[in-house]
């Protein structure tokens, strides 16, 4: 627990940037609406992993770069994502127990949530996106966390 | 330990929820600001200069492979395109007596009618950055900004027609909306018989809708559907696609067209900005920008003179009220 003290916040602001541009990434269109949210759930990891080294401050500014590199209505993502990091973070001591199945369940509940108020401020602000792929990403998500954790546990254990 | 971990938690719990509120107010302030206000112009700026190295880094790969492509290509592909384009140019410059001609006619028609309205638009190309934004709407990323004048509202379009118009610019970047996107709609007319009318995207690049032509409207499949200029963002004249197909319901009072863009939607890689003269956008313009899109389609080079002299008296019929109301 003490450990996240001392905690460096390169491999955050690495994962962070590296997952920001996958999101941008180009994608044959079929896939587009597949792509999973990869900085939302770099943001849970670290909220869950390391919260004291701000995952909050990491999940409020990932959103605002979100809303940026996405040209969407400013801090609808930042709103998104602050909300659900703060989830994630009460969660975390339960969550560090689960088991994958029920982690990844947990996930889905919360990039869900995201999405929902992606929708609402979508919806709020006069450009609703009805389409009904937009919930698919939650579970592409939610299937890719157990790989996402393991991969971030690894860079994160290696220092 | 335990009971030091639980009242750390537990304070640590307040802590989380002042941060998670406060960070949650000031997002929602954004929101608001941003929607409501147009003070977020700058800071929006400064902020995609920002992520710009982000955009140019995911690009660069694909630039890479590319400009990797392009540089290998070999020599029958270069033989056969210059083929190609000297076939093309042998066409295009074919067209172009024609057009120089009409043009001329036009400009005396024009002084004649009194009515000086510029038509010399001005461009500039840019090009679409291999950035994915939002995959649930239609619009992309462009390497022009503010910074080469480009504005909000400023029609855009490709080699085969019109692209979309630009919904927000950057220093460095612009981004444009197409006109497949569900939430566009843009004012066109048939080439054949003027009929004006608007057509709505529908989210699938390929396909455009046209919602409002009653069935007894004179569409056929085939027709040719160029701008307006109505609404005043989109020059007058460029073709906006052909029409795919049209179905009449005797039951239903309205007409369901499909529309096949112009445009390559999902292929172009090059974009033209345009500049529009004010006086270019009344609906009179439309006779003289007519051609340009009347010759377009035409197969072959037999055909071209007949095709354009065929549209030039067509086009005047285009825009009739004005036109007429003007004459006598």
């Amino acid at each position: 627990m003490m450990r996240d003290d001392r905690i460096s916040r390169l491999p955050m602001l690495l994962s962070a940037v590296v997952a920001l541009a996958l999101a941008v990434i180009p994608l044959p269109s079929a896939l587009d609406a597949l792509r999973p949210d990869f900085l939302v759930l770099v943001v849970f990891y670290w909220s869950i992993e390391s919260p004291r080294a701000g995952g909050l401050t990491l999940a409020f500014f990932a959103g605002i770069a979100l809303d940026v590199i996405k040209g969407v209505v400013l801090g609808q993502h930042a709103l998104a994502l602050t909300l659900m990091a703060a989830w994630a973070t009460y969660l975390r001591l339960r969550l560090r127990v689960f088991s994958v199945l029920s982690q990844s369940l947990t996930i889905f509940a919360f990039l869900s949530g995201y999405q929902f108020i992606l929708f609402w401020v979508d919806g709020a602000t006069g450009n609703p996106v009805t389409s009904f792929s937009r919930w698919l990403a939650p579970v592409i998500g939610a299937a890719i966390w157990p790989f996402l954790a393991s991969t971030l546990g690894r860079l994160h254990e290696q220092r | 330990m335990v009971a030091f971990r639980n009242s750390d938690s537990s304070g640590r719990t307040t802590g989380l929820l002042l941060r998670c509120v406060l960070y949650s107010l000031l997002a929602l302030g954004l929101i608001i600001v941003d929607k409501r206000y147009d003070h977020l112009g700058k800071i929006r700026r400064l902020l995609s200069i920002a992520a710009y190295p982000v955009q140019v880094a995911v690009e660069s790969p694909f630039e890479g492979w590319n400009w990797f492509r392009r540089s290998v290509t070999s020599r029958d592909v270069l033989r056969a395109d210059n083929a190609k384009l000297q076939a093309e140019l042998r066409l295009a410059q074919f067209r172009l007596q024609r057009y120089e001609a009409l043009e001329a006619e036009t400009q005396r028609l024009r002084a004649l009618r009194d009515n000086t309205a510029g038509v010399s638009n001005r461009f500039i190309v840019g090009d679409i950055m291999d950035v994915d934004l939002d995959a649930f709407r239609a619009r992309v990323l462009v390497d022009k900004g503010a910074s080469d004048g480009v504005f909000v509202g400023q029609a855009v379009l490709d080699s085969g027609g019109v692209f979309g118009q630009v919904t927000r610019v950057e220093q460095l970047t612009s981004e444009v909306i197409l006109i497949s996107d569900p939430t566009h709609a843009i004012p066109v007319q048939i080439n054949r018989n003027g009929l004006r009318t608007v057509a709505v995207g529908t989210g699938d690049s390929s396909r455009l809708k046209l919602p409002y032509l009653p069935t007894s409207a004179d569409v056929i499949a085939g027709d040719l559907l160029v701008t307006s200029g109505l609404g005043g963002v989109f020059p007058a004249g460029y073709p906006v696609g052909t029409i795919a197909e049209v179905k009449r319901d005797p039951a239903q009072s309205l007409a369901d067209v499909d529309v096949r863009p112009a445009a390559a939607l999902d292929r172009s890689r090059e974009l033209m900005f345009v500049w529009v003269k004010p006086g270019a956008v009344l609906p009179a313009a439309a006779s003289t920008k007519a051609p340009t899109p009347a010759a377009t389609p035409a197969p072959t080079a037999a055909p071209a003179s007949g095709t354009a002299a065929a549209a030039a008296p067509s086009a005047p019929t285009g825009p009739p009220p004005p036109a007429g109301a003007n004459d006598e």
